[in-house]
């Protein structure tokens, strides 16, 4: 019965009543446009994602929120046929300069995806890979570094006594926790987040929900979701989208208690998408 | 509605007793023709083992194991003297090489198919592979005695030999008089041969990669390479080496086009250039006028062709167990 005082303190309470102050823009999109192939996936975008805040994309299957976070880490340079026109900036840089080091922009932007996507290696590894991509350290060092991004992926004492074991060896929860921890290892600026609890049973939600809330304390973070009390729970600001279009984009405290566009009404309270 | 229903609960349980009992009938019936298939192969695989220790009989009692370690082969001396160092090294060696050569090739192709290749190209090169595949192999077998030999024999060698005058083992490999029949260009020949194996099957487990996974690694910031040896291949290995294992038995047992080039000798020369034998090459070369225990001693080669591909794949079992293994699973 103790359990009861644990979950009212559970952050899924922490709906956030008043608007922060108004944060550094981290990444700009100015008039972005996307197109696969011929088809207009994404039109005239304009928004910023503001540092250290946690900025949600909701809308309907289809609408261009996976897509639009494709753009901020070029993924979608990996296929021929899909391109972006318009202007996106991290910081002083220009995201679509095709001259870009793409490693390099996604060693600034990291990225979690839907399903987890732990390499085929050893847990230790799996961390290990990452930074050993950027930075020659020693062995302690790297035990150290290896422990922390564990500890920052909340899956440290879940895992310390089996690092050599495959990473494929853990729980769906463990695994995207695992990729979190991975993500934040090679200290990226901005971690983006494809619908990470999509696949997860709601005591993983929770765990993946709270480590978003700590990590919005070192990083801007955007994350995709389908779940609209998710949205509401982790996120500062909150972009609906619909049909390839940026609908609204306010404070999430706005955006659910009085959007100002009726599309934006109709999704939130489940009138259609 | 429920008068329906009481209906279909009445007439239910005979009915469907029945349907099911038909049902199971068909199902014992399967079972016993699957596994009469599967047991037909354990049949043959047996019968072909005990014909050919039975064959080779005569050869085993004469020789012992002196047949494998000795070197002459006389079949006309009185008594016929037969050893089987030679077959055994050639095969061996000619293998060895080929898959030196086929195995980075074969699977540098797939990656570039796979992770590189314009999808323009894709098509051209996947269907040149597949044709390569089709060649018969007596096509190579002309295109390695009258085409690759002088080649290799008057521009090949000789640079090779250059190059390598002097140096203690390396020099010995390459030295020796040219000629067109060799050890190395049967090696050649075979390494072209097995190379569409291993590229199509490498092109096909790397087919079932995720792409969120491949996506996964750039993600952290791999470049394609890193991506391919940390990601691609990890993930595919079993499946690699499942295919360099086909491509090997195969380089191992390819008769008919290292008959024609290799030079049947005997011999055990140091140098790569030099005519040798397979044992499937002997065996082809020598069968249709052998009798006795000629003829013994050529089916007890057959045996021991048939032990080496064994040990081969065993090995590779091992390998893959170990491997797996170490990847913590």
């Amino acid at each position: 019965m103790t359990d009861l005082s644990v979950s009212t303190t559970s952050p899924s309470a922490a709906i956030p009543q008043k608007s922060l102050p108004e944060a550094a823009p981290k990444v700009t999109a100015r008039s972005l446009n996307f197109y696969y192939g011929e088809h207009h996936a994404l039109k005239n975008i304009n928004l910023t994602l503001g540092t250290n805040r946690v900025t949600a994309f909701i809308g309907p299957s289809g609408c261009g929120k996976s897509t639009l976070l494709r753009i901020f880490n070029r993924m979608y340079d990996l296929y021929p046929g899909q391109r972006a026109t318009g202007q996106l900036m991290l910081d002083q840089t220009n995201i679509l300069d095709p001259k870009l080091d793409l490693n390099l922009l996604r060693a600034r932007i990291g990225m979690v995806f839907q399903k987890p996507t732990p390499f085929p290696m050893t847990i230790y590894e799996n961390i290990a890979f990452g930074i050993r991509l950027y930075e020659k350290i020693s062995k302690s060092e790297m035990d150290g570094r290896v422990e922390k991004a564990l500890r920052g992926g909340a899956l440290w004492n879940e895992v310390k006594d089996k690092l050599n074991a495959s990473g494929l060896s853990l729980s769906g929860g463990q695994q995207q926790r695992l990729c979190i921890a991975r993500t934040v290892a090679v200290r990226p600026e901005v971690i983006l987040f494809d619908e990470p609890c999509s696949a997860l049973d709601p005591i993983s939600t929770a765990k993946v929900e709270e480590l978003i809330q700590e990590l919005s304390e070192d990083y801007t973070i955007a994350i995709v979701t389908h779940n609209m009390q998710q949205a509401a729970r982790v996120s500062d600001k909150t972009a609906f989208m619909y049909l390839g279009e940026l609908i609204e984009f306010d404070d999430t405290s706005k955006i659910f208690t009085s959007p100002s566009d009726r599309r934006t009404q109709d999704y939130i309270t489940g009138r259609f998408g | 509605m429920a008068v329906q229903s009481d209906v279909m609960a009445a007439s239910g349980p005979y009915d469907r007793a029945r349907a099911l009992s038909a049902f199971k009938l068909g199902d014992i019936t399967f079972y016993w023709i699957t596994r009469a298939c599967a047991i037909s192969v354990l049949l043959i695989l047996g019968g072909i083992i005990l014909s050919l220790i039975a064959g080779a009989w005569p050869a085993m009692k004469e020789y012992g194991f002196s047949f494998l370690w000795t070197q002459r082969w006389a079949p006309s001396a009185d008594p016929p003297v037969l050893g089987a160092l030679g077959p055994i090294y050639g095969t061996l060696i000619t293998s060895v090489i080929a898959m030196m050569i086929a195995i980075p090739v074969g699977i540098g192709i797939a990656i570039f198919l796979t992770e590189l290749c314009p999808q323009w190209l894709r098509r051209p090169i996947g269907i040149a592979i597949e044709l390569l595949a089709g060649i018969p192999s007596i096509i190579y077998g002309m295109w390695g005695f009258f085409v690759l030999g002088p080649f290799l024999a008057n521009t090949f060698q000789p640079f090779m030999i250059r190059v390598f005058d002097g140096v203690p083992v390396l020099g010995a490999i390459f030295a020796g008089p040219p000629s067109y029949l060799s050890l190395f260009n049967a090696a050649l020949i075979l390494a072209i041969m097995v190379l569409p194996f291993i590229t199509a099957i490498s092109v096909d487990v790397f087919k079932t990669v995720p792409p969120v996974l491949k996506e996964a690694a750039y993600g952290v910031g791999c470049t394609t390479w890193e991506v391919v040896r940390n990601v691609v291949i990890p993930y595919t290995r079993v499946g690699v080496i499942g295919g360099i294992m086909l491509a090997l038995g195969r380089a191992l047992g390819e008769t008919m086009a290292v008959t024609f080039i290799i030079g049947n000798s005997f011999r055990i020369s140091s140098s790569i250039f030099a005519p040798g034998t397979t044992i499937s090459a002997a065996i082809a070369s020598e069968f249709a006028e052998s009798d006795g225990l000629h003829q013994s001693g050529l089916i007890l080669l057959g045996l021991l062709l048939f032990v080496l591909t064994f040990i081969v794949l065993a090995c590779a079992r091992l390998m893959l167990m170990r491997l797996e293994r170490k990847a913590g699973n």
